[in-house]
């Protein structure tokens, strides 16, 4: 582990804390743009995040073309969040993602269009952690109605759209702005900074 | 004076919340528990805070006490009320979490990772982080500025009509600006020695004091009882 972070030099890893900083701060406007929708907006949350977001994992991954920055990346997103008071969970799936996101884009020497786009599509998935208490909860909702003497067909029928089908919509959104988002972040990288010769 | 907690006591106090929400802890312990996290903000000097998380979070629980048993068996209210129940047991995290947050230094932030022998490649980015946000609101407004100075975007929800092209008019500027301050940053982090192999000083220094260890504990005793209970 520490021989692959060894390669990172101080530079390197102020820009992730602050590229990190941004990627956290438009996670956050997702979620109040998020909010303002009821009840399924929390569901669409990494979706918008991976949609606005796409051209600051692309700066990053393009100025420091080295394995760990992305992991890193991954690594103080978990760390905040739970600081930021979200689920345990949340910290776990953002390491995983930030890693195997990493792994993807060094495959391609993170020089690679697709496998860059593939990586921020992997890493976007990080971001389901503070939505999973949702469907946490949910069970601890139903056990609560039981308990008052609710009838148990009738809540099936009331949550069971809400399950498996707002989990499937979250997967596939995410999975769709994470490419329309990379994209973006591609184009905009091309346009405003290769040109001025910011980065490669 | 103002209480100070160790960043590690906090930290602490978050995995606490945490486990009490994946574990579904009774209505009972949780309210217990979260109203001693509640206190803390009124110790720190922070009763605004205080008053504002209090009114939200006991609202609710009057709302899961007393309005959720008379729902019935409308679909709406159902999910109204799911909404309410799930947001007050995600609060005790986000208040233990805005505590933690509010009442934190990036001095004792550092130096508290450190003491948990964190690798460097770890508490330079948090450290980073930290310092950075403030720094992109004001980034924020400047851009906002100069667009409103030419025309482009002004008055409400202008930004919302051309999604595309607000994203591309703030995010670059943004990242032009983050870019350079990476550069800055790294300059004087450098000068300053950060790059040097070896132990760290800080210049805060953390002592785990007696209230450290009494605050969590008295924390974890409704969690505690819970298990006990069960058991």
């Amino acid at each position: 582990m520490n021989q692959k972070f060894n390669k990172l030099t101080v530079p390197d890893l102020i820009s992730v804390g602050v590229f990190t900083a941004l990627y956290f701060v438009l996670v956050t406007v997702a979620t109040f743009a998020c909010a303002l929708l009821p009840g399924v907006g929390n569901i669409l949350l990494p979706a918008v995040a991976a949609l606005i977001s796409g051209s600051v994992y692309m700066l990053l991954a393009a100025k420091l073309q080295k394995f760990g920055g992305i992991t890193i990346m991954g690594l103080v997103m978990g760390l905040f969040f739970f600081v930021s008071g979200h689920f345990v969970l949340s910290f776990a799936a953002n390491i995983i993602c930030g890693v195997a996101a990493d792994l993807v884009a060094a495959a391609g020497k993170y020089r690679s269009k697709k496998l860059l786009l593939a990586s921020y599509v992997v890493f976007s998935y990080g971001l389901t952690g503070p939505i999973l208490p949702l469907w946490f909860m949910k069970s601890a909702y139903i056990a609560n109605l039981t308990a008052r003497g609710k009838d148990a067909a009738y809540i099936d029928t009331l949550f069971a759209p809400i399950n498996s089908g707002s989990f499937v919509v979250s997967i596939l959104a995410i999975l769709i702005c994470a490419l329309v988002g990379g994209f973006f972040g591609q184009k905009m990288l091309k346009k405003h900074f290769e040109k001025a010769g910011i980065v490669a | 004076m103002t209480f100070r907690m160790d960043p590690r006591a906090k930290l602490y106090l978050l995995l606490l919340a945490n486990l009490m929400l994946l574990f579904h802890v009774g209505t009972g312990a949780e309210a217990a528990a979260t109203a001693l996290c509640l206190l803390l903000f009124f110790l720190s000097g922070k009763a605004r805070a205080g008053v504002r998380l209090s009114v939200l979070y006991f609202g609710l629980l009057a709302v899961d006490l007393f309005v959720v048993p008379r729902v019935g068996e409308s679909v709406l209210l159902n999910l109204l009320s799911l909404v309410s129940v799930g947001v007050r047991m995600m609060l005790p995290c986000i208040i233990t979490g805005a505590y933690a947050f509010s009442t934190t230094t990036v001095g004792e932030l550092t130096a508290a990772l450190r003491r948990m022998h964190l690798p460097e490649s770890i508490i330079i980015p948090c450290a980073v982080v930290v310092r950075f946000f403030p720094t992109v609101g004001e980034d924020y407004r400047h851009i906002r500025a100069a667009m409103a100075l030419r025309g482009i975007a002004a008055g409400r929800g202008a930004l919302l009509r051309h999604p595309v092209q607000s994203l591309e008019y703030i995010l670059m500027p943004l990242l032009m600006n983050s870019n350079n301050v990476a550069q800055d940053l790294s300059a004087a982090a450098l000068t300053k020695g950060i790059g040097l192999p070896g132990r760290h000083t800080c210049m805060t220094e953390l002592r785990l004091t007696a209230w450290d260890f009494l605050y969590p504990a008295l924390c974890t005793l409704p969690l505690l009882w819970k298990v006990v209970t069960l058991l």
